[in-house]
Order: C-alpha cells, then sequence, then structure tokens
C-alpha cells in the first residue's frame, strides 16, 4: 500500500480523526474539570449538596435540583458542572463522528456494505442521542 | 455500611475515587482484564454513590479508555474497522436497550442481576487462560479469516446488552467472543474488541447523558485515575508477578460481585 492509498483508506482515516478529537476532548474535560473542581467556574449544583446528592437516584437528583431535560442542559454550559457534562458528550459524540466520516471513504473505495454498515451505525448512535 | 456516612466532605470522595481507580487502572493492565467491568461493582458496593451514576461512571471509563487507544490499534493492524462495524451496530443497539431498561428496573433488581453477573465474569476469568498463556495464535502478523459471523453478531448483540445495562466495559466476554467464537488471533481479538467498545458504549452514553446519570464529580476522577493507572500499569507489566496479581484481582472481583448480589437481596444492606 503505498502512502497516498493508504490515508485515503477508511481505517487510517477513522484513526487520524479519532486521534485528532481523543486530543482534543481529553484536553477540554481535563481544564473543564479543573475550573470545576477549584470553584473558578461555579457549578449549578453546589459541591457541598454532592454528598446527600449522589445517594439519590437519577430521576430524583433531577427533580431535586429541577435539572434540565433532553438537550437543554446545553444551555447551561456556564456552570462547572454542565461543562464538564458537555466533555463527556464529546466522548460519546467521537465515534460518531468518526463513523460519519468514514462512509464515503468507503463508498469511494467501492465498500458499499461498509458504507451502509457506517451509515447504521451513524443512525443508531444519532438515534441514541435523541 | 459504606465506608464513611453521606455527612463527609464532598471531596473525600472524589480524591478517594481517584486513588482507587488509579490502583484498578495499575492492576488491570497487569491482570489482562478492563478497568471498567472493576469499576462498578467495587465502586457500587464500598462507595455511597447510587448505582445510577456508577453504571454510567463505569461506561464512559471503558469508553475513554478505548477512544484513547483505539487510533494505535487500527494503526497497527490489531483492530479491525470492517470487521467490528458488523459487530459494533448490533452491539450498539441492544446497549441502548440494555441502558434503557436498566433505568426502568428497580435498583434492587438491577444489583442482584450484577452481582450474578460479576461473580460468573469472576469464574469465567479464573477458568480462562491469563495472558501469560502461550497461545499460539496470540501474534497478529499471520493470515487470519473470521469465521461463525452471524453467531459473532449475535453475541455481541447479548453482550452489549449487559453492558449498556450495567455500565461495564466488555472485554471479558468480546475476547473469547472474537477469539473463540469468531477465529481471531489473540491480539487482533483484544485490539478489535478495544475499538467495538468505544462504538458500542457511546449509544449507551447518550442514555446515561439524557437520564442525568453521569456525575462529573464521579466519573471524571474515575477516568483520570484509570488512564494514569493503566499508563504506569503497562510499564509495570514486565516485571509483577501477573498471575499474583490476576487471581488477587479475581478475588476482589468475586467478593464485590458476592456483596452486589447480597445487597440487591438486602441480605447485606
Amino acid at each position: 500500500m503505498t502512502p497516498r492509498s493508504r490515508a485515503m483508506d477508511p481505517q487510517e482515516i477513522y484513526a487520524r480523526w479519532l486521534e485528532r478529537g481523543a486530543r482534543f476532548t481529553f484536553a477540554f474535560a481535563l481544564l473543564s474539570l479543573a475550573l470545576y473542581l477549584t470553584g473558578a467556574l461555579e457549578p449549578l449544583v453546589p459541591l457541598d449538596d454532592l454528598p446527600r446528592l449522589w445517594t439519590l437516584s437519577a430521576a430524583d437528583l433531577r427533580r431535586e435540583v429541577h435539572a434540565p431535560s433532553g438537550w437543554d442542559w446545553l444551555r447551561l454550559v456556564r456552570y462547572g458542572d454542565y461543562l464538564n457534562q458537555l466533555g463527556i458528550s464529546f466522548f460519546a459524540l467521537l465515534s460518531l463522528v468518526c463513523t460519519a466520516r468514514v462512509i464515503p471513504a468507503f463508498a469511494k473505495s467501492g465498500e458499499r456494505s461498509q458504507a451502509l454498515l457506517a451509515a447504521l451505525q451513524v443512525i443508531v448512535l444519532l438515534a441514541a442521542t435523541l | 455500611m459504606h465506608l464513611a456516612d453521606a455527612a463527609t466532605a464532598w471531596w473525600i470522595w472524589p480524591l478517594a475515587l481517584f486513588c482507587l481507580t488509579f490502583l484498578l487502572g495499575i492492576v488491570a493492565v497487569i491482570a489482562g482484564v478492563g478497568g471498567g467491568v472493576l469499576f462498578v461493582p467495587i465502586v457500587g458496593s464500598f462507595f455511597p454513590f447510587h448505582l445510577d451514576y456508577v453504571r454510567g461512571a463505569g461506561l464512559v471509563l471503558a469508553l475513554t479508555g478505548t477512544l484513547a487507544a483505539s487510533p494505535t490499534l487500527l494503526r497497527s493492524g490489531l483492530a479491525n474497522l470492517r470487521l467490528v462495524l458488523p459487530l459494533a451496530l448490533a452491539g450498539s443497539i441492544f446497549s441502548l436497550a440494555g441502558a434503557v431498561i436498566g433505568f426502568a428496573l428497580p435498583v434492587n433488581v438491577v444489583q442482584t442481576a450484577l452481582g450474578v453477573i460479576i461473580v460468573a465474569v469472576a469464574v469465567l476469568l479464573w477458568v480462562a487462560k491469563g495472558h501469560d498463556g502461550l497461545d499460539p495464535a496470540a501474534a497478529a502478523n499471520f493470515d487470519w479469516r473470521s469465521r461463525r459471523g452471524v453467531l459473532g453478531i449475535a453475541a455481541f448483540g447479548g453482550i452489549g446488552f449487559i453492558g449498556g445495562l450495567f455500565g461495564l466495559g466488555a472485554g471479558w466476554a468480546n475476547v473469547p467472543a472474537l477469539n473463540l467464537l469468531m477465529g481471531l488471533p489473540l491480539k487482533v481479538a483484544v485490539g478489535t474488541s478495544g475499538l467495538a467498545i468505544s462504538l458500542i458504549n457511546s449509544s449507551a452514553a447518550w442514555v446515561y447523558i439524557s437520564r442525568g446519570a453521569l456525575l462529573p464529580a464521579i466519573a471524571m476522577p474515575s477516568i483520570l485515575g484509570v488512564m494514569l493507572g493503566s499508563r504506569i500499569g503497562a510499564r509495570l507489566l514486565h516485571g509483577m508477578p501477573s498471575v499474583v496479581v490476576r487471581r488477587v484481582v479475581i478475588s476482589v472481583l468475586a467478593v464485590a460481585g458476592a456483596r452486589a448480589l447480597l445487597r440487591g437481596l438486602g441480605i447485606w444492606a
């Protein structure tokens, strides 16, 4: 395999995108965690309340702190805890982005069944976000 | 009884979690098991957090570890994207279903089932060959062809369901499915399992995010602890008696599984 054809291989493209995405996401997650735990960025749920709240189920905690449902939490990323949630969401988003990126690469290389499988995987991951 | 009551200063728990997961990261690498499968039963049994957040953190912890390793595995040929896509598709669908069902079930039912699964995993690890074993198919650099694709897809569906339900990394089940069932060389099975987990856990992770079951104060120190510990573990790998460490890990897993089971049944609250 020549360096050019290797660079166009869907597996290499996936690896390249995942590597860059993972670096960015880890850096973002570290920074947001530092801002959150040091108190530099105020959390919506006070840190001192956590020992009581994390004994509740997720449903009870959401009721207790009036947490937003669905994607409404994105409006709260100015708070330290929700900025961290954004970092965690980036981790979950990486595979979706990388898989979506290799669909045209598979189609271009004539691997239609692989392109279809990748497209179905993207649909499942998108459905999971709803 | 937990290690302390809920009135303890909040930062004690993330710090304790970081220390524990750092240790788990080290021993998981040396013992040849995933950190995710150790995290949920141990933290779920001995820390004061509700099981929802432990499952969420365990799932993301397994996800981040495999995301970090996958580019290297793909480039070295130890993970195969073309092979993973059909397996991950089945795994993702069932993982999503497992996560949704996990939130619909009463916590004691989930805890009891978790205990059963973890004790079964401990037995499986005990009888299975560790990474010190001489496996003639261990090398990646020879021609291989996967077989029993339909059975493999079915197996990944079942494994994905368990992973999504309990927030476990599923390497303990993926690797035997890929190696023994589908005939992949052991190293390729390990690498391909990692890539599959990164895709499969991504789907269930969204369920945990949308249900508010990912508390950053629990998930983030755990992710950092396991990642740092894994790096140290990888360096110590050749100088440690891995068989002894593996036996200790399996014993701890069995105790944590039994604890989860008894707690779920209301015998050891």
